[in-house]
């Protein structure tokens, strides 16, 4: 049971559940769902997890240490509409207009994000409670800064991003894999993010071992809203509009994509592999059942109860491996 | 009244119990000894329907016996107080008490006849002045597991046959067991059978007509506790002779070093109010707390369960933020506002739960080791695997700690190799000033000794250390000096020449009889 | 998973902040003025946003009588909008114009206000004649034709594409009146034009799920020709699926609305028509059809108000 080999073989499984998972689910929809290992589409259901991948590798910094982000979806309204405002400055030229406008967009989030750490560790409310009252704040001053009104008409360059493909795969999907493999490296190599599984397992003892959990707590929100601001820049070179009803509901699918990837609710245990194909049996599912021609309120059915199985299987491996 | 014959159970990778056969009879106080992991909690475990024998029968007065549930061994008439306290904390004291069988009248509680029985049942334990409508989770861990014993003998009276009672004393003070001790006999008078299990070598002679040995899941021997002694015990839960110097319990360390400034000095600290702290007199002003520490000296901290001795750690430590007062480190004043300030001057706390406050459980001996140390063990914020895994199996080695690997998870380990962990945390940190808050409870003889010696190692290489303990023999074995502390003040302070027990239970309830304060009890 | 589940407790949230009313009309709140009630779906929404501005416009040019407009926080706030009736009840109006966010649920309380002696006209979708036959009451209904709309510009596509022409449809809200009806509209081109349809699937209403959701379309169907979207939003997000499928230029698109950020599309040719039903003019046109029942007149059935096919002819 000590042996480090054995240990290390179970790691690989319990890593390797989800993993599993999706490889019965891609062999699934290649024989039943025709045109579904096309290029075209393989690249599409990149294109369309994108966002969510994004999203899902901040969501993962927030539930790691022991909470959760309800306003991602919002406050992307949010960054979409501030971002856009600024992308249209006639007084600036576009490639400057541009860079304010990405700039401006990252800072909405991650200045959301770090509220929603501070006031949580602050005054010990469940962040939780925090981020859903965010998810109105936000919601709301998106619709003040537009009037309710769409924002397009985007400098051309910006949207020549959303379409470009890097050897073969979409541009803007390979940025959500930097980031998220960024995440990777940031989670395991680093101080931080030590601190970020060991708070999400223990703050107590976190904190009596010298550490001020308070500013790991707020840098790590501040990371979730760093990506949603990602997002939001994503989505408006993506589609060209930005408004400010967008995103409704995107933190669910996020917190899905983490909770199928294999990190715990309870914060502590996961990692960013997980959620990269939790994220993509979400895309897959979605994608391989229109495919079929299921209807869409199957569809829906299908794709909860998946979700389910999927954390359902998540608890066994967990207690098989405590068990041991 | 209670037969076992074989039992065995098996965990992934450990023979937990192996065909352990014992026969108790009613009325018969029992006594299970034996180090943390020889078998005591499985065996308890079965008995309380939490796990189920893999091989083996057991009768109860009787007749089979085969719980499959707790609750099954509950209605057998079988009882466990478990070590882990089993509260519900946002629940008041009565409805804890009489969970199972609340009052009711016309289908709501009824919170008259609720208070009424929960008085009766909490002056049954000694806790005569608690107010039963208290929540629980606002009382000490103390007060906790007498309710804890109180529920289990309340529901005992009339159906209960046999009570288990898992380290009852282990966060008593004397005063404390001492009423347990009462509240036993009293059970025994009436035909209670009882098994109570403890590290306490001298309550085991003192209470139980029988005891028998554990050792790596077998039964070693069952023998009348008149026919043996504590020193055949030992041997026979060791299976060898401890270490001479435990008993003996010689002092030779170093004097400490009284030519540099005190490594600790407290003038006037104030910690948060103590559980039992006299409540303030409006215009009094509370004087605080003085303190020296010295390098190399070991200064025991001794008082009742309630008189302030974890608060004071904490508020040295900065644990509840700053506190009111003067702190004084190597003869410079520094302002500690929070742990990270604490330990930024050298300040380490090894705390009174290790489990909650000391060690990230899930996670591996290397990463907790590291804990405190990030510093040391990173380079510009990013991790050094290797370095951290030496750093950890150095430690590891020099305190003694039992770890199949770096990478082994600390809620893997005994009670104390976990604290082994919690002090190569502290070590590897570079702690020169270390607070202990009860470093041996829950912990067993051998890795008591041990440990015990490892303090005298670090205050002769000029730590300093500043030790709470419940268990004066421990103080008296380990410390230089003792302050007694009472009621959220030191009530006096001993040096080694004045060690006695008699002397320190007198400071300790110094604060109680004090006309103007006597009568709130602890 | 659905995004529009979620929608749920963003109802719950909403409902905690109740509605509130926006802004009266301008000039003193004379006596004897009648006072009148607008209760708006989501002003989130631009097209209810709009319409409120009309109706704000509206009573500013009449100054005979004073508005109080209501919003609720999302589309399908059912209880706010039950709450926003019957304080403006309380309030005296004696006119109510409701744009309904469900065509039953409303019923009951328009029903006690009509009873009241309020004169009620509905806006934007209709009233169920089924329950309105329960509670005894008769509403006349001032809105477009959605129907009838979304056939006009399905027309448009199928003579694009001519006899045979393979389409699908991406359709609004499961059980929103408008959709259904702009669904039933585009299947009446289909039949009249001789179109088939491939394929037919809701992306609520949502530019992202709509790119989603047709690319996803595309690839089981390569062979669509025309796509009819049930409004703008969604429309936006199945011209980008197809420019990113390359098929640009090849599958045809139209839509419904007529909000300002598909005008360049329509420009461009890459939608051919959308339909303006002149919602900005819509509440207005409520508030003098209940000022007329409040002059005496007794109005009933259904008033259609205009609809404009808007093509790219329109906007050059």
């Amino acid at each position: 049971m000590t042996d480090p080999l054995a240990r290390r073989l179970r790691a690989v499984v319990r890593e390797a559940g989800i993993g599993v998972a999706l490889l019965l689910v891609v062999a699934f929809f290649a024989l039943f769902a025709p045109g579904f290992l096309g290029e075209t589409n393989l690249s599409n259901i990149l294109t369309q997890v994108t966002i969510n991948l994004i999203l899902a590798t901040g969501m993962t910094f927030a539930i790691l240490i022991g909470g959760i982000d309800l306003s991602v979806g919002a406050v992307m309204a949010l960054c979409a509409v501030v971002g856009g405002t600024v992308m249209q400055a006639p007084f600036l030229p576009p490639w400057a207009a541009v860079c304010a406008g990405i700039a401006a967009s990252l800072a909405v989030g991650m200045v959301a994000g770090a509220l929603n750490g501070a006031i949580s560790a602050l005054w010990g409310i469940p962040s939780f409670i925090v981020t859903l009252g965010m998810l109105n704040v936000a919601r709301g001053s998106a619709l003040e800064v537009t009037d309710a009104r769409s924002i397009y008409d985007f400098p051309d360059a910006f949207l020549a991003f959303g379409s470009a493909h890097l050897f073969g795969l979409p541009l803007m999907f390979l940025l959500a894999l930097g980031l998220l493999a960024f995440g990777w490296v940031v989670l395991t190599r680093t101080v931080f993010g030590r601190m970020i599984y060991a708070i999400g397992n223990n703050e107590e003892a976190v904190r009596l071992s010298g550490h001020r959990t308070l500013r790991v707590r707020v840098a790590a929100f501040t990371i979730t809203g760093l990506c949603v601001g990602i997002a939001a820049m994503v989505y408006v070179t993506r589609l060209s509009i930005a408004n400010p009803i967008l995103g409704v509901g995107f933190e669910l699918n996020a917190i899905a994509a983490v909770i199928i990837g294999g990190t715990s609710l309870s914060g502590g245990r996961g990692s960013l592999f997980g959620t990269l194909l939790g994220a993509i049996v979400i895309g897959v599912l979605g994608n391989g059942l229109v495919l079929m021609g299921m209807s869409d309120f199957s569809r829906q059915i299908v794709t909860g109860a998946v979700i389910i199985l999927a954390v359902v299987l998540d608890s066994y491996r967990a207690r098989l491996s405590a068990a041991g | 009244m209670l037969e076992l014959d074989g039992l065995t159970k098996r965990f992934p990778g450990v023979l937990a119990l192996d065909g352990v056969s014992l026969s108790i009879a009613g009325g018969e106080m029992h006594a299970l000894a034996g180090e943390n992991g020889a078998g005591k909690s499985s065996l308890i475990r079965l008995l309380a329907g939490i796990h189920r024998p893999d091989a083996g029968t057991m009768r109860l007065g009787g007749a089979p016996y085969a719980p499959s549930v707790p609750l099954d061994a509950i209605r057998a008439g079988l009882r466990v107080v478990h070590q882990e306290l089993n509260l519900l904390p946002a629940l008041s004291v009565a409805e804890n008490l009489l969970f199972e069988r609340l009052p009711r009248r016309a289908g709501l509680l009824d919170r008259r006849r609720l208070d009424e029985r929960a008085r009766a049942l909490l002056a049954s334990v000694g806790l005569d002045g608690l107010d039963p409508r208290r929540r629980v989770e606002t009382l000490g861990i103390a007060q906790c597991q007498l309710i804890e014993i109180a529920r289990a003998v309340g529901g005992g009276e009339t159906e209960g046959r046999v009570l288990i009672l898992d380290e009852p004393t282990a966060t008593l003070t004397p005063r404390e067991s001492a009423r347990l001790f009462e509240l036993i006999e009293r059970l025994r008078a009436r035909g209670m059978t009882m098994i109570y299990v403890s590290h306490h070598l001298a309550e085991i002679f003192a209470l139980c007509d029988r005891v028998s040995v554990l050792r790596n899941g077998r039964l070693v021997e069952t023998r009348p506790t008149a026919q043996t002694d504590a020193s055949g015990l030992i041997r026979a839960m060791l299976g060898r002779a401890l270490a001479a110097q435990e008993a003996a319990a010689g002092h030779l360390r170093p004097p400490p070093d009284a030519s540099r400034p005190p490594a600790l000095e407290l003038r006037g600290v104030r910690p948060r109010a103590a559980p039992s702290a006299p409540r303030q007199v409006a215009g009094e002003r509370p004087g605080g707390i003085d303190l020296v520490l010295r390098h190399g000296e070991i200064v025991g901290i001794a008082g009742l369960v309630g008189a302030g001795r974890t608060e004071l750690l904490r508020a040295i430590f900065g644990a509840d933020g700053r506190a009111p007062g003067t702190m004084l480190r190597d003869g410079h004043e520094v302002r500690i506002a929070a742990p990270s300030d604490a330990t930024r001057q050298g300040i380490g706390l090894l705390t009174e739960d290790r489990k909650r406050e000391g060690l990230v459980l899930p996670m591996s001996a290397a990463i907790n080791t590291s804990l405190a140390a990030l510093r040391r063990i990173a380079r510009a914020g990013i991790l050094r695997p290797a370095a951290e895994r030496a750093a950890c199996m150095e430690q590891a080695g020099r305190l003694s700690t039992r770890l199949s690997g770096p990478g082994q998870k600390v809620v893997e380990l005994s009670g104390g190799n976990q604290q082994k962990v919690v002090l190569a945390k502290w070590l590897l940190a570079g702690t020169r000033v270390l607070m202990l808050d009860e470093p041996t409870r829950g912990i067993d003889v051998g890795a008591k000794a041990e440990i015990h010696d490892l303090l005298d190692r670090l205050a002769a290489s000029g730590h300093a250390l500043l030790v709470v303990s419940s268990e004066l023999p421990e103080l008296m074995r380990l410390c230089d000096r003792i302050e007694v502390m009472s009621r959220g003040r030191i009530a006096g302070s001993l040096e080694r020449a004045e060690f006695s027990e008699e002397r320190i239970l007198e400071l300790a309830y110094r604060g109680f009889v004090d006309p103007r304060t006597s009568g709130a009890g602890p | 998973m659905d995004r529009r589940l979620f929608l749920g407790s963003c109802v719950g949230m909403g409902s905690l902040l109740l509605p509130r009313p926006l802004r009266a009309a301008p000039g003193a709140a004379g006596a004897g003025r009648p006072k009148i009630g607008l209760v708006m779906k989501s002003l989130a929404n631009e097209f209810f946003k709009d319409m409120q501005e009309g109706a704000v416009a509206y009573a500013g040019k009449r100054g005979d009588f004073d508005l109080l407009a209501v919003g609720i926080q999302s589309e399908t706030d059912i209880d706010g909008q039950i709450a926003a009736v019957e304080t403006l009840v309380a309030r005296g109006i004696s006119g109510l114009v409701i744009a309904p966010a469900d065509s039953r649920a409303l019923v009951p309380p328009v029903a006690r206000a009509m009873r009241a002696g309020i004169k009620v006209i509905n806006i934007d979708v209709a009233f169920d004649p089924q329950a309105l036959a329960r509670h005894h009451v008769d509403i006349a209904f001032v809105g477009p034709d959605n129907r009838a709309g979304a056939r006009m510009s399905g027309e448009v596509l199928a003579h694009a594409l001519g006899q045979g022409g393979k389409v699908a449809i991406v359709e609004g809200n499961p059980g929103a009146e408008n959709g259904a009806q702009r669904k039933l509209g585009f299947m009446d081109a289909i039949g009249a034009g001789g179109l088939t349809l491939l394929d037919s699937r809701t992306a609520h209403w949502e530019t992202e799920e709509a790119n989603t959701v047709f690319s996803n379309m595309l690839t089981a169907h390569p062979d669509i020709q025309g796509v009819m979207a049930a409004n703008d939003s969604m429309a936006l997000g199945v011209v980008k699926a197809i420019e990113a499928s390359g098929a640009r230029g090849r599958i045809k698109v139209v839509s419904f609305d007529n909000i300002p950020a598909i005008r360049p599309l329509l420009k461009d040719g890459e939608v051919l028509a959308t339909v303006d039903q002149f919602g900005s003019q819509l509440a207005a046109a409520g508030l003098d059809n209940v000022l007329k029942e409040l002059a005496g007149q007794n109005l009933t059935g259904w008033i259609r108000t205009p609809l404009k096919l808007v093509t790219g002819r329109d906007v050059a």
